[in-house]
């Protein structure tokens, strides 16, 4: 949920990066952390195992200084992908703005993806949203791995909404900016 | 529940929420407190133990009371509104505002949690209150602020900052 305030001229939107463990959610933020400007940047915080696997979320405030008098923030947060954590998904979801759907494009993760996908539309019911008017997006991610399926077989099972769709390769970076640029769009057309 | 798509809060509430705020922490003789959104977002602080951080304990603290709340409905609870954290030197006593804000109140040994469970619900009454205004002044005040220069403005500074 947007927050607009009027008396410190803030405006604050979250958007939230989810998807199966693994898929590289946290690979996205870490990569806008180490390449935005600085200045448009706050900390990064992510609760995280042993392991560097989401157990809670990760958190990134990106800050975009002021517009029309008005001092525009983003919040960017993921979810952790394991299936343990379901009601963390859903924790962190609450008061979302925009949802970014990060798919593992192997093969082997298709049937994973399918249920992550399903999952995300039974929660947004839950927190009493209709995904169908609401900012999200897909990202196709992994697409330099040697089993990752066709881009128009991903599109045809997991893209049923026909939402707009980026492909990626997180950890270099590749879309990781055209997905952030067109939910942050989203969000703000959607306010 | 239908969520909100935002809110909207003007001087005139901002005024009320820290007038309140206040109140509160010299009435409990806190070090900070806090009204923050169960998104995350800070709406207002007060005291200057939690200044420096705020953006992150919003984020941390919503995101405990929301995890807090589902072990809650696992065991069987339901009318959970309220989480307490105990430090060696801090202690923190979150409350709910309704279903929309949390409010945070931060404190040491010097004062006593009996107090601050009884003035906190006080001033969470008072805050529903201050939200009911909030939530019906939302519609009319956007579309002040939210206009199409806003919005062709925003995009453009987000193609500029966006970007490797
Ligand atoms: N080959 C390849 N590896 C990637 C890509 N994106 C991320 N990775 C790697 O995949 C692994 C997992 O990435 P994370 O970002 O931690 O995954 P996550 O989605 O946050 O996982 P959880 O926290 O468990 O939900 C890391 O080793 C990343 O470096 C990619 O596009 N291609
Ligand atoms: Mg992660």
């Amino acid at each position: 949920m947007a927050l607009i305030n009027i008396a410190t001229h803030e405006i604050h939107c979250k958007i939230v990066y989810y998807g199966i463990g693994y898929c590289g959610k946290t690979t996205n933020l870490q990569y806008v952390f180490k390449s935005i400007n600085p200045k448009a940047r706050g900390e990064m915080l992510s609760i995280a195992t042993e392991t560097e696997r989401t157990l809670f979320f990760d958190f990134l405030p990106l800050d975009l200084g002021t517009v029309h008098g008005f001092r525009t923030r983003f919040h960017l947060y993921t979810v952790p992908g394991q299936v343990l954590y379901e009601r963390t998904r859903l924790a962190v979801l609450s008061g979302a703005d925009g949802i970014v759907f990060v798919v593992d494009s192997q093969a082997e993760k298709f049937e994973e993806n399918v249920q992550s996908i399903a999952e995300l539309e039974v929660n947004m019911r839950r927190i009493g949203k209709d995904l169908g008017n609401f900012p999200f997006i897909m990202q196709w991610n992994k697409r330099d791995m040697p089993s990752a399926l066709p881009v128009n077989v991903l599109e045809r099972y997991l893209n049923r909404r026909r939402v707009p769709s980026f492909e990626a390769i997180a950890c270099d970076g590749k879309g990781v900016f055209a997905t952030l640029r067109a939910i942050s769009k989203n969000v703000m057309a959607h306010l | 529940m239908e969520q909100l798509t935002n809110l909207v809060i003007s001087d005139r509430e901002l005024a009320f929420i820290s007038a309140a705020l206040n109140k509160l922490m010299n009435d409990t003789n806190a070090t900070s407190v806090m009204l923050i959104d169960k998104s995350g977002q800070v709406i207002a602080t007060q005291g200057t133990g939690v200044r420096r951080n705020a953006t992150s304990l919003g984020a941390l603290l919503a995101g405990a009371f929301s995890s807090s709340r589902h072990i809650a409905e696992l065991l069987g609870e339901k009318d959970f509104r309220t989480i307490f954290q105990q430090g060696v030197k801090e202690n923190i006593f979150t409350t709910m505002v309704e279903e929309q804000w949390l409010l945070v109140i931060v404190f040491d040994k010097l004062t006593h949690i009996g107090l601050v469970k009884v003035l906190s619900k006080k001033a969470a009454d008072e805050m529903g209150r201050i939200l009911e205004r909030v939530r019906a002044d939302t519609t009319r005040t956007k579309s002040s602020v939210i206009n199409v220069q806003f919005r062709s403005s925003v995009e453009d500074t987000i193609d500029l900052l966006f970007r490797d």
